[in-house]
């Protein structure tokens, strides 16, 4: 009879053992056993798996998780000192950087406008006529104003320079993508910049003298177009890539 | 010789199997629900997440630029305990390339990268979700100076032999974080700047 009972013991026990089993699938992990498609993309679901959850969060805006001593610190990721330690005197060069460049960018484009004005009102500044015909000198109104506007373009340009040279540097940042074709280019329409004024006198002078524009101070207006053309190429590369979409709703 | 016990039949016979068999089940369940919740304690043991390869890419839309930034600095550890997972994801602001230094310089400045150089995301889903393939996570995020929540954004969850890959995105925007938008032409960024999240995940 007791053998009879402590086996009727083990076999309530081994039931008992046989109970969280069967019991298992259905409380730790739901997902598993349901496929993909049953999951809606809306955040909605786990609200509807919440009954099955005794541990989920609730649905609504959740306070920020507090931190305990089973939440990862940024200290166990590896980060460095250096990496995580706040540079305030870096912030302040990157706001006067951005500042200055916000200038750069804004003087760039008003500076675009006079330039192109100076390189239309440029062949009505230019003497015409061929050999062995009657030489057409341009009205000094021409002249001035095409020389204003050549005045205008350089000032505006060396500011916009200065903008862009004297922005503070930021230390170990190699420079790559849109912005090296960008300062490539200054290499062109910088020196443009320069020699178009020059020969432009140069070329002012010679007719002045009542000479044909000869020599380098021919130049003028060729130099004048590949300035101009550098320039809108520069403002193309540090907007690249385009894509122009203005009709979508911001 | 040896006297054999014999049971002798109590005159309450009945009363006291049934009380003997009530004991017993009693004392079943009592040993089958510690079970349960010893099967189920050891269902959600505690479990340590590490994370491998990762890329974390913003997205920033302007009517003349559409433009992604990539990091794949970013480092990441979970905890699973109790029922409840904690994950934190970081990842150094300046370590995002969009394929432009004056860009990315710019949006270090913007996001004020260099006062607070490590963008923290804290991740807090239920254990159970662990292994299901859809994950719904309350995200925290800590991002220039200021922190937002996120409830029970879905992230995807797929098997890669013994590591897991976990992508979503996190629905960033720059008024979250009073970010001032960056111009160009005079003309604002979108505000949304989407975070997509893509890492693998080792467990310990």
């Amino acid at each position: 009879m007791r053998q009879t009972k402590f086996d009727y013991q083990a076999g309530l026990l081994g039931l008992s053992l046989l109970i969280p089993i069967c019991a298992l699938p259905q409380s730790s992990a739901p997902a598993q056993p349901s496929p993909p498609q049953t999951a809606p993309a809306t955040p909605q679901t786990p609200s509807a798996q919440q009954p099955e959850l005794p541990n989920a969060p609730a649905p609504v805006q959740q306070p920020a998780p507090s931190s305990s001593p089973q939440q990862p610190s940024l200290s166990d990721l590896g980060f460095t000192p250096q990496q995580t330690q706040a540079d305030p005197k870096l912030q302040a060069r990157l706001n006067k950087r951005t500042e200055m460049l916000k200038i750069h960018q804004r003087l760039g484009l008003i500076t675009l406008a006079p330039m192109a004005a100076t390189l239309i009102t440029g062949p009505m500044a230019k003497a015409k006529g061929h050999d062995g015909q009657t030489i057409r000198e341009p009205s000094n109104a021409n002249l001035d104003f095409h020389a204003a506007l050549g005045g205008t373009t350089a000032a505006l340009y060396f500011t916009t320079a200065y903008f862009a040279i004297f922005a503070p540097k930021i230390p170990d940042n190699p420079k790559h993508g849109a912005i090296r074709f960008h300062e490539a280019l200054a290499f062109v329409h910088g020196p443009g910049m320069v020699l178009t004024p020059i020969l432009g006198a140069m070329a002012f002078q010679q007719e002045q003298n009542g000479e044909k524009v000869h020599g380098i101070a021919s130049l003028h207006g060729p130099v004048a177009i590949a300035t101009v053309c550098a320039y809108g190429a520069s403002i193309v590369a540090v907007s690249w890539p385009i894509h122009l979409k203005f009709w979508e709703k911001q | 010789m040896r006297e054999r016990k014999t049971r002798v039949p109590h005159p309450r016979g009945v009363l006291v199997f049934a009380a003997r068999v009530g004991r017993d089940v009693s004392l079943a369940a009592t040993i089958a629900a510690a079970l349960v919740v010893a099967a189920q304690s050891l269902a959600q043991t505690d479990s340590t997440w590490d994370a491998g390869e990762s890329t974390l890419s913003y997205h920033m839309s302007h009517p003349m630029h559409e433009v992604d930034g990539t990091s794949r600095a970013a480092k990441g550890k979970g905890i699973c305990h109790a029922g409840q997972c904690d994950f934190l994801i970081a990842v150094p602001v300046k370590t995002f390339d969009s394929g432009d230094t004056n860009r990315d310089l710019h949006m270090i400045e913007a996001t004020r990268g260099a006062q607070f150089p490590i963008i923290q995301l804290r991740a807090r889903f239920p254990q159970a979700e662990v292994s299901a393939p859809r994950i719904h996570a309350d995200l925290e995020v800590q991002f220039a100076g200021q922190t937002a929540h996120y409830s029970q954004v879905a992230l995807q969850r797929t098997q890669q032999g013994n590591a897991v890959r976990i992508t979503g995105t996190i629905p960033l925007t720059c008024s979250d974080f009073n970010i001032d938008r960056p111009s160009f032409l005079t003309v604002p960024i979108k505000n949304e700047i989407p975070i997509r999240v893509d890492m693998i995940w080792h467990s310990n």
